[in-house]
């Protein structure tokens, strides 16, 4: 066993990261209930508190974090961090202003299950898969960037589900970037300190493989949930 | 070794065997969560039938979806003070060769507003639809010199009839029955709900049919 899957040492550890997965795949992930009525009722710019709503949605979203987490699992220097959470950033950004803002529309559930399989990606990219299995290693930052596009895209179709009052869209659209912005900040703090503290610790080489593992599982249930919402209809997502 | 990318394991990794059992381990496991437990609690399926085995199927329930308790601004769940009651009147009706005295006449009952009237008539005596012809409509009763005002529910030829009537407003509610056939016919209304009937000669019931009795009682001359 040894180095790399310390079977019940990982199962723990890991057992976490997939707890997480489970709550997003159970988790309603739409903006609903009484932010939709803040929403529809909206006129005009009010950057505050679409600012909250892509804090919050942020924050709330298993799927954007699981990937943060994928993405920041191997990176130790902080200037690593910025530059792939940058590409993350920019990514998302561009779809979500211009999917909204253009009123391009693709199907919240293949797009939601997209970005559960870039979670999968980012797990076994991490585990070396793509090296070891398939013998080529694709740019990683490239595909940060390009997962960031259909994570954006994925936000876009939740605002898009909303009913958006043209007036002031633009401001308010780029007060739900900057939400999302500061969500992930906050959610990135987090998770690196948890994860500096894991690195720290000896079980992190044993642990970190099956953690990936679990990870990966975490995404092809995301994905699952959420083609099973494309092809059964139906709210949950 | 060399370090080209940092953004893979900077441990050695699993090896290539071991690599491809935990991807597709966790493919499979994954396809067992969501065939056996998310479609199960989720969607309402069970492909595998371990949502019954494990009670998940329990856990689906259909969206609720809340319906307006109004409709036209009336509760559509009302109570009233008024006593309930229920009538059957049978009107006989002369044939057209009678005189619009004998084969035609009104009869309505006094509601308040937004009070609720179940309805039932049928004609019998004729098979013929285009033979008779029903102007369902209620209108107030003003004193001299106030406007009136009116509501039309419905005009048809037909031979029954059966339904719910909420009224607009206080007055009174009910129907033109017009015969037209060369046969007397008897019309058997059959109503339930909150309303009072009106005597014999007052507005609505002019031609002076007494309820609840048999068809040959109802209009004495």
């Amino acid at each position: 066993m040894g180095r790399g899957l310390s079977a019940t040492r990982a199962a723990a550890a890991a057992l976490g990261l997939l707890a997480l997965g489970w709550a997003g795949a159970a988790l309603a992930h739409n903006i609903g209930g009484t932010d939709a009525a803040f929403v529809a009722a909206t006129r005009g710019p009010d950057p505050i508190p679409f600012m909250y709503l892509g804090a919050k949605h942020m924050v709330t979203g298993y799927d954007h974090l699981l990937f943060l987490v994928g993405v920041i699992f191997f990176l130790c220097r902080l200037s690593q961090v910025a530059l792939y959470v940058s590409l993350f950033s920019l990514g998302h950004s561009i779809t979500l202003l211009a999917g909204v803002f253009f009123d391009i529309h693709a199907d919240p559930h293949l797009v939601d299950a997209v970005i559960g399989l870039s979670v999968a990606y980012k797990a076994f990219e991490n585990l070396g898969g793509f090296r070891i299995v398939f013998g080529v290693q694709p740019d990683p930052r490239a595909a940060v960037l390009g997962f960031g596009l259909i994570h954006g895209f994925g936000l876009a179709t939740k605002l898009q589900a909303l009913n958006l009052n043209p007036e002031g869209l633009l401001a308010n659209l780029i007060a739900f970037n900057v939400g999302v912005e500061i969500g992930q900040f906050l959610a990135l703090a987090l998770i690196l300190a948890a994860m500096s503290l894991w690195r720290r610790t000896s079980m992190f080489g044993s642990t970190a493989a099956g953690a990936n593992v679990m990870l990966m599982l975490a995404g092809f249930v995301l994905a699952g949930h959420q083609l099973a919402g494309y092809i059964f209809g139906g709210a949950a997502s | 070794m060399s370090e080209p990318n940092r953004s893979s394991p900077p441990n050695a990794p699993m090896r290539r065997g071991r690599l491809v059992a935990a991807t597709l381990g966790s493919l499979a496991l994954a396809a067992l969560i969501v065939l056996g437990a998310i479609l199960p609690a989720e969607f309402n399926r069970d492909p595998l039938g371990l949502g019954r085995l494990s009670g998940l199927s329990r856990l689906w329930a259909p969206e609720d979806r809340l319906v307006g308790g109004e409709a036209a601004g009336v509760a559509r769940a009302r109570e009233y003070d008024a006593p309930f009651r229920t009538d059957v009147i049978e009107i006989p009706l002369g044939d057209f060769l009678a005189g619009a005295d004998r084969s035609e006449l009104e009869y309505k009952v006094r509601m308040r507003k937004d009070a609720t009237l179940i309805y039932s008539w049928e004609v019998v005596g004729t098979d013929e639809p285009r033979d008779f012809h029903f102007d369902q409509h209620g209108h107030t009763t003003p004193k001299p010199g106030e406007a009136m005002t009116v509501a039309t529910h419905r005009q048809a030829f037909g031979l029954k009839q059966h339904g719910a009537l909420t009224a607009p407003f206080d007055g009174i509610q009910g129907w033109q029955f017009s015969n037209s056939s060369e046969k007397p016919v008897v019309v058997k209304l059959r109503l339930a709900g909150f309303y009072e009937l009106i005597p014999p000669g007052q507005a609505g019931n002019e031609a002076g049919v007494i309820a609840n009795v048999p068809a040959d009682r109802a209009r004495p001359r």
